[in-house]
């Protein structure tokens, strides 16, 4: 199989996203007054109405609406003011009703957009960028500093309930292959459920990821959900299609469902261009047809589905009355908009000189958003100074040690944003090297304590003084003469071997400026 | 009588329905929808431009909507009391797939 | 054996009763359950008798009396009610007179059952009906007919018979039945008893097991209008379980001694025609213009163009909505289950088809048929926008007049196995399916026996959308005109169906 990056020189993929978002912050689900909560004892949170007993009726949480229409105004989306609940018929035993109560044509938001801001290794995945200038446009997309910018249509947002959850016992490892038989637990059923489907405006894998994860922001900034893709509060369904570059007309498209993590949405993507490629470049055609990603074997398999097309005998629900909301209710919803992430990244860049770039990646959590903010707000006067390193340290360190250890709670760890803060001013004033700086925040992890008393005790303040670097300098270019002849023979790659052995003699103190500094104009003279 | 439904037809539409029809029976459902869907012919023969549908009768009624509060739920025994089969809680159900051995 | 005649007794003459102290309600559930044991083996109304819950309700009655506080009781204190068994009440078996939820056992009460309830009503067990209200005769129960107690060997009609015969052979005062197309009304009138399918909205429809979502409505059996109104004070009412429930605080008793005088009654000239109409009903109907004209009524003829297509709209919309509510039924959380199959699919259709009788499996089967893709467009969409239509009919038409007075059935009780084709048995809701169609409220009205048949029959009259009220009122004079239901000869005071 051809890599995606040799596919993606004569084929372009066409991606489409439908993201389902439970609304996990309401305390009931959509339909009934049962409590919303993960984990629970099965069938412990049931009754009439979600359990689908003969002769109950729906009645709609109004609060589920409000996320909703919350969700479509954060999205860009126009309020859809006459909708309706219409009911989606199919026979399985996670649907209490045998139909799924959800939207028909009209979904309470509609025709909405994000901006996806790509750079770094992602950007390199859109090949049609490669060659633009900065500014320059084609299609939706524009080439930035960094990478470039793409503009995403959003088709809608419906709104409708989650599924019971079933578990497959007899199979392997719980799959429905096999089983001789499953058990139902209808806690989940009726969970109020967001169904967001964007337009085929996707063209990489990396955009997919990014469009997932900005949703994220979006909808955690809301407040409206945990977003949880462990838990299966947000998850994915991507669709794919390939076309020769500079066709227009859509190729056949496969749809991998219920994807729950960011890289195997973007993996499972990139898979599905090679394996596509593959198909069509020996002749084949791709097959319409729903395949589940195997993240441990790193491919997509068909999965066994009936051939009949899907025919869902959609109608609208005579049991729920139709919606006619008003202005009112409408604008009511907007007064209760938060400050969006995109607005969030402005803010930043306006008020501490953060570049985009930066800005971005420090609001990527909420909790390292949080943490830089507070961090921001006790740096005082010296906020603009400290921003960018304060940047750095949360976007390598904290937001790496997040991604590297699930228990890690930022919010109660040893490192203070007050600690943070004293940390960077330590390096900022030259007082640490960024080397000793790290080891300063290992300590402080470690034992709990300030930076600056850590500093202290343990003798660490750099050495800046010139004239002691100096004759060290001097001794180490003494020792090692040799090497200053290659050196001074073209070798200049031996510089970073003066600097280590000036660092070992001052025991790691020295400032590593003016080590290299002073090395270069004794070497060069 | 027109011939609306085929009994190959009806047979598609009982497997979507999840009704068992024996081949005995499918020639006089057949016969029956036939009948009755004959007999939904005047729906056919309306002109109906620009005439809106009534889905929901009483036209007036909108925006009917719960506070988001608890109310009570079953417990897990209640839940099941009904349940032609059950185990650790949950409702059983033979294999989706068939799959399996039993 | 009670001093007191139970049969005769009205809603009014329990309370007069239980307040001068002729009798405690555990006597009149006493006498309600004797009266039941002697006549049901005869009529076969009753799925399942509650005795416990009726005593327990009795003694609660009593306790209050006692206490000094029938007062504070509801309405219906004291009064013996049935349930058309579609509808849930904790504790007992609910099950639409289908083999399907045969030993489903209710979990919860549904609220118009519960509204009796904290009325003061006597709870006294389940009636049969049509399996799943499919039906016009009670026939296609999967627990045996019921009988009419005006004639042994007729259908009581249907779907809500057992309802209907309970209340005419004079084992119950009140029960309450659902209407789809006119199972309370054709009933009602095949049983000789007042019969009420409130505008939609008017009763919650939380509990009942639906069959046409948008087009079902609980209603009361009874054998005076006024008996009728007070079930209706203790029925209606905004249910927050029940986004289709509106608010009502109508006192239904309050004009029914108003007399029609100034009243506007709109007669259908296409109905008064129709075909299948049999002639002493046709004469019966024009006999009672004629005494509301006498009562000071003035007389409007009021077209109804689009009513013809009702009867198509009827046949698409409610299987349609049958065919989606019935889906539920799959063998997983409640019900019949066919044990012993591999996998789910195979047990899916041996239970579906084993609980499901033949009409039940008919009306889901063209459900399943009318919503498919592009079917939906060629009858399903345009049935709603007729629907339309017949609406505005009722619109229009009630621009001129105040109350319709029509047939309710276009002919008195058939025989057993007199109709078998579904088609002819469908005819038998011509003039009430239009109606639940338009959401209006309608009842029938007995109007004495039938000068051939000698079997019972009634008028049907239709209100403007939540003006039920005055078709109550309109009720109230013919029933001054014709005299209240009487009980058949053979339920006669002291007889029980010999």
């Amino acid at each position: 199989m051809k890599t995606m990056e040799q596919v993606l020189q004569d084929w372009e993929a066409v991606i489409g996203l439908e993201i389902h978002c439970e609304l996990t912050e309401l305390e009931t689900k959509m339909f009934c007054g049962c409590k919303l909560e993960f984990g629970a004892e099965p069938n412990t949170h049931t009754c009439p109405v979600c359990l689908g007993l003969p002769g109950a009726l729906p009645v709609p949480n109004k609060a589920a609406i409000e996320s909703i229409v919350l969700a479509g105004l954060a999205t860009n989306c126009e309020i859809e003011k006459h909708t309706m609940f219409y009911r989606k018929g199919y026979m399985y035993p996670d649907m209490a009703k045998n139909f799924q109560t959800t939207q028909g044509p009209k979904a309470f938001a509609m025709r909405g957009w994000l901006d996806l801001d790509v750079d770094g290794k992602g950007a390199e995945e859109r090949l049609d960028m490669r060659d633009l200038a900065v500014g320059e446009t084609h299609e939706s997309a524009t080439r930035t500093e960094t990478g470039y910018t793409t503009h995403i249509g959003i088709t809608r947002i419906h709104m409708e309930e989650d599924a019971g959850k079933m578990i497959h016992v007899g199979g392997g490892e719980g799959r429905i292959d096999g089983a001789t038989h499953s058990l139902v637990d209808y806690n989940r059923a009726g969970t109020p459920l967001m169904e967001l489907v964007t337009e085929p405006d996707l063209r990489t894998p990396e955009e997919a990821r990014l469009f997932m994860q900005k949703l994220r922001q979006v909808y955690l900034s809301l407040g409206i959900s945990d977003c949880s893709l462990e838990e299966g509060s947000m998850r994915a369904d991507g669709n794919i299609s390939l076309r020769r570059r500079g066709e227009t007309e859509f190729g056949t498209r496969t749809e991998m469902k219920n994807i729950n993590s960011f890289k195997a949405l973007h993996d499972a993507l990139a898979y599905e261009i090679c394996r596509q490629a593959e198909v069509l470049e020996k002749g084949g055609t791709v097959v319409q047809e729903t395949r589940h990603w195997d993240p441990a074997a790193k491919h997509t398999i068909s999965m066994r589905v009936k051939e009949t097309a899907d025919d869902y005998r959609m109608f609208p629900d005579p049991d729920l009355a139709p919606y006619d909301l008003s202005d009112e209710f409408i604008e009511g919803v907007r007064a209760k908009l938060p400050e969006l992430p995109d607005q969030k990244v402005a803010r930043f860049q306006r008020s501490w000189g953060l570049s985009a770039y930066d800005a971005r990646h420090v609001i990527e959590h909420r909790e390292t958003s949080q943490f830089f903010e507070t961090a921001m707000a006790q740096a005082g006067s010296e906020a603009e100074k400290l921003a960018k390193p304060l940047a750095n340290l949360v976007i390598n360190d904290l937001t790496a040690r997040m991604n590297a250890d699930e228990s890690f709670d930022l919010a109660s760890c040893a490192l203070t944003p007050a600690r943070a803060v004293e940390l960077v001013a330590l390096q900022a004033a030259d007082t640490i090297s960024s080397k000793q700086a790290k080891e300063v925040l290992e300590v402080v992890f470690g034992e709990d304590k300030d930076p600056a008393a850590i500093v202290e005790e343990r003798g660490m303040k750099q050495v800046s003084d010139t004239g002691a670097i100096e004759a060290v300098v001097d001794a180490v270019l003494a020792a090692n003469p040799e090497k200053v002849a290659e050196y001074q023979g073209g070798k200049t790659g031996l510089l970073g071997f003066f600097v280590g052995q000036c660092m070992k003699e001052m025991k790691g103190q020295g400032n590593p400026k003016l080590i290299n500094q002073l090395l270069e104009e004794k070497l060069s003279s | 009588m027109s011939e609306h439904v085929t009994e190959q037809d009806v047979r598609r539409i009982a497997e979507y329905a999840r009704i068992g029809l024996t081949d005995d029976e499918l020639p006089q459902m057949t016969a029956d929808l036939n009948s009755i869907i004959d007999s939904l012919k005047p729906i056919t023969e309306y002109d109906l431009e620009g005439v809106e549908p009534t889905f929901h009768p009483i036209g007036d009624l909108s925006n009917v909507m719960r506070e988001d509060v608890e109310g009570t739920s079953f417990t897990q025994a209640e839940a099941l009391s009904n349940a032609p089969a059950k185990e650790n809680g949950s409702f059983l159900i033979p294999s989706i797939l068939g799959g399996g051995d039993a | 054996m009670a001093s007191f005649d139970y049969s005769a007794l009205t809603v009014d003459g329990i309370r007069a009763g239980l307040a001068a102290g002729d009798f405690s309600a555990r006597e009149i559930a006493e006498a309600a359950l004797a009266r039941i044991e002697a006549a049901d083996a005869k009529v076969n109304a009753f799925l399942q008798l509650i005795p416990d819950a009726a005593l327990a309700a009795a003694d609660a009655v009593d306790a209050a009396v006692a206490a000094g506080k029938l007062n504070e009781l509801g309405p219906l204190a004291g009064v013996p009610v049935g349930f058309k068994d579609n509808m849930n009440l904790l504790g007992t078996r609910t099950t639409c007179g289908s083999h399907m939820l045969e030993n489903y056992e209710s979990m919860y009460t549904a609220t118009c059952v519960q509204r009796l309830l904290d009325a003061g009503g006597l709870p006294m067990g389940k009636l049969n009906m049509d399996e799943f209200a499919f039906g016009s005769s009670t026939e296609t129960s999967a627990f045996g007919t019921t009988k009419n107690p005006w004639d042994l060997e007729r259908v009581p009609g249907g779907s809500s018979g057992g309802s209907a015969a309970a209340v005419a052979a004079g084992m119950l005062p009140i029960t309450l039945g659902s209407d789809t197309g006119g199972s309370i009304r054709q009933p009602a009138s095949f049983c000789g008893v007042v019969g009420v399918k409130p505008t939609y909205g008017l009763v919650s429809r939380y509990g009942v097991v639906a069959f046409g979502s948008s087009l079902d409505q609980v209603g009361p059996f009874a054998r005076t209008v006024r008996d009728a109104a007070l079930a209706m004070n203790a029925l209606v009412g905004h249910d927050p379980l029940d986004c289709t429930s509106q608010p009502c605080t109508t006192d239904f008793t309050a004009n029914l001694e108003q007399g029609v005088e100034g009243m506007r009654i709109g007669v259908v000239p296409e109905f008064m025609t129709a075909q299948g109409l049999e002639p002493e009903v046709g004469e019966a109907v024009l006999d009672a213009i004629q005494k509301l004209a006498s009562a000071g009524a003035e007389i409007v003829e009021v077209d109804l163009p689009n009513a013809a297509a009702a009867m198509s709209a009827y046949y698409v919309i409610g299987p349609s909505e049958a065919f989606s509510n019935l889906s539920r039924f799959d063998s997983v959380r409640y019900g019949l289950c066919d044990p012993g199959h591999a996998d789910l699919g195979s047990q899916y259709e041996a239970s579906r088809s084993r609980g499901f009788g033949p009409e039940a499996r008919r009306r889901i089967m063209l459900g399943s048929y009318l919503l498919s893709a592009g079917v939906y467009d060629t009858y399903y969409y345009p049935a709603q926008q007729v629907r339309t239509l017949i609406t505005d009919d009722y619109r229009m038409a009630f621009g001129e007049c105040d109350c319709i007075l029509a047939p309710a059935s276009p002919r008195t009780a058939f025989k057993f196995g007199e109709i078998t084709d579904p088609t002819t048995m469908h005819l038998s809701d011509i003039f009430t399916i239009s109606i639940n169609i338009a959401g209006n409220g309608g009842m029938s009205v007995p109007l004495g026996l039938g000068k051939d048949s000698k079997l019972p029959v009634s008028a049907q009259l239709i209100c403007p959308w939540f003006q039920d009220e005055n078709m109550l009122r309109v009720a109230a004079a013919l029933e001054r005109e014709y005299g209240a239901a009487e009980l058949p000869p053979a339920f006669a005071s002291g007889r029980a169906g010999e």
